[in-house]
């Protein structure tokens, strides 16, 4: 058996747990800057507040309706991830991370009542951590995500779905739609509907050389976990990320170059961070800037420039220093930057490149070095603490208007308690 | 560049250090004590709050104090409870009879503050057992 637990609304859930005053109220979490709505309670989506919806056009519901609004906090949901987690791998030493408020569990061979089981999940980790969390088992990855969903509908459930009898599969199948089924594409829908495929049920129902003609390995794969077999392998290894980008929209819009570059620079840390925490090299690398394509009335550009190492880079100093200078090239003056980012492209594991003849390797050894005191220190100190000078105060300017204390994270923000 | 010959020549005596004497009996024996495993018993469910205003309570909290709240335990009798009342959080002091448990104000002294049974439609009053003071002597 697998499960599967999915946090419930994770992001406003993990606002609520430190504010007791919003049970049951509506609640909204944005995105990066205060651009749009991406995570909401319940009850917010009873408003009517869908997910993605810009914050400037919801703004009077929130209002009117006295929806709480928080900008993201991402260190106290990261935080709340792994004390999640935590609880999962007391019941089951594999868990495989899905995505910061999903986990799948392997319980192949662990002998159990499968519905306490669920059950027992759910509550030991909102006692833990204060989160709902909905947990489904059943025999594969696809159905127990199928389960998870249950839970949420079903409030009866306690948290916990255990569905596995043929005929219960069925009903439920009967009645799930098949866009909402991991691993169907959105893309596979228009195609799946011209087939008279509406649910998951219909879905199973196809021929196997159908399912094989049109929609390949993975739609296969889907096609046999829903009947039962399972055959999407369980993960508990991180794969390493084949593209990283690193981009956020600005409070302000910037017009000096050397704001720009600060900005970039701040973007391309970031990202050389990302790529030498998984041990990967940079090959291909993109910086790209535009600006506020909302405001009609402004002049409009947007720009990129593509960066190579031919022979793979992690380094802090040639990576900064290149995605510096490819701002430099792509900045035009008279324009007023509102995004920009760092796209690595093209990247490849340490072990598999084979070092260049010619490479200066007294001063790169150099370089490694001063690379590996950067990562040290910044992990004993926090991120930011040594930095180049050109990132300026190492902060992007983002709009953080509704944050809530990092109250996890920071000595500071723990919350405050009086003694009655 | 040229490699500088001194430098080069400096990282081969380091990489070759050369041990020599009798070896330490110690030398696998890293033991150190761990504040957090004496302080942190469930890391999943333990978190830190800090006290706030106190005057006139008898709970051993003073302004400034950490305590460490563990969500996942079950109050006892007499212990010290962070609670969610009136839109804040509260420490007070939990008693458990035989119809429930009740809470007690941590400072007699004052009228104003009535001991607030705990019953199952206000159960979410507990928010977490405080299970360490760290104070700052």
């Amino acid at each position: 058996m697998f499960a599967l637990a999915d946090c419930n609304n994770f992001f406003a859930s993990c606002e609520r747990v430190f504010r007791p005053d919003l049970q049951g109220k509506p609640v909204i979490v944005l995105s990066n800057n205060d651009g749009c709505a991406v995570a909401r309670s319940n009850e917010a989506k009873a408003l009517g507040i869908k997910m993605g919806d810009p914050f400037f056009k919801i703004k009077t519901l929130v209002e009117n309706n006295g929806v709480a609004v928080f900008s993201g906090n991402f260190p106290l949901y990261g935080d709340m991830s792994h004390r999640v987690q935590e609880v999962l791998r007391r019941f089951s030493p594999s868990v495989e991370q899905y995505s910061i408020d999903e986990a799948f569990m392997d319980l192949r061979g662990i002998k159990a009542d499968f519905d306490v089981l669920a059950k027992r999940i759910s509550a030991e980790c909102y006692k833990c951590t204060g989160i709902p969390v909905s947990v489904g088992i059943a025999p594969t990855k696809t159905l127990a995500k199928v389960a998870s969903k249950l839970c949420k509908q079903y409030p009866k459930l306690r948290g916990g779905c255990y569905m596995w009898r043929p005929q219960d599969v069925e009903k439920v199948l009967r009645r799930f739609p098949v866009a909402d089924v991991w691993g169907i594409g959105r893309r596979s829908v228009p195609k799946l509907d011209a087939m008279g495929v509406r649910t998951a049920w219909d879905f199973t129902q196809l021929h196997e050389n159908v399912v094989r003609k049109q929609f390949a390995l993975p739609g296969f794969r889907t096609w046999q976990e829903l009947r039962g077999i399972p055959c999407i392998e369980f993960e508990d290894y991180v794969e390493a990320k084949q593209t990283i980008c690193l981009s956020r929209s600005f409070a302000h819009e910037i017009t000096s170059v050397n704001e720009l570059c600060s900005q970039v620079a701040n973007f391309a840390l970031s990202a050389v961070q990302k790529l030498r925490a998984q041990h990967s090299l940079c090959l291909e690398m993109a910086v790209f800037a535009f600006t506020n394509r909302f405001k009609d009335s402004a002049p409009q550009t947007h720009g990129s420039s593509l960066v190579t190492f031919p022979d793979g880079t992690s380094d802090h100093k040639a990576f900064v220093s290149a995605a510096v200078a490819a701002t430099r090239e792509l900045f035009r003056p008279g324009y007023g930057y509102k995004k920009a980012g760092v796209v690595v492209l093209k990247l490849a594991q340490e072990e598999e490149l084979t070092g260049y003849l010619f490479a200066d390797s007294a001063a790169a050894r150099r370089s490694s070095r001063l690379s590996a005191a950067m990562d040290s220190v910044n992990s004993a100190f926090g991120p930011g603490t040594l930095r180049f000078g050109i990132q300026g105060d190492g902060k992007v300017f983002a709009a953080r208007d509704h944050q809530s204390p990092h109250y996890t994270t920071l000595w500071s923000d723990i919350p405050k308690v009086t003694v009655k | 560049m040229e490699p500088n010959p001194i430098e080069n020549a400096f990282e081969g005596d380091m990489l070759g250090n050369v041990k020599a004497g009798f070896p330490s009996p110690a030398e696998d024996i890293r033991e150190k004590l761990d504040l957090v495993k004496l302080l942190v018993r469930h890391s999943a469910s333990t978190f830190f709050f800090q006290v706030d205003g106190v005057s006139m309570v008898d709970a051993d909290m003073d302004e400034g104090d950490i305590l460490i709240v563990d969500r996942a335990l079950e109050p006892w009798n007499g212990c010290k409870a962070v609670c969610f009342i009136d839109g804040e959080y509260t420490v007070k002091k939990v008693e458990i009879h035989s119809g429930g448990a009740i809470l007690m104000p941590c400072n007699g002294h004052n009228p104003k503050y009535k001991p607030i049974p705990v019953g199952p439609e206000n159960n979410f009053l507990i928010w977490g057992i405080v299970t360490w003071i760290i104070k700052k002597a």
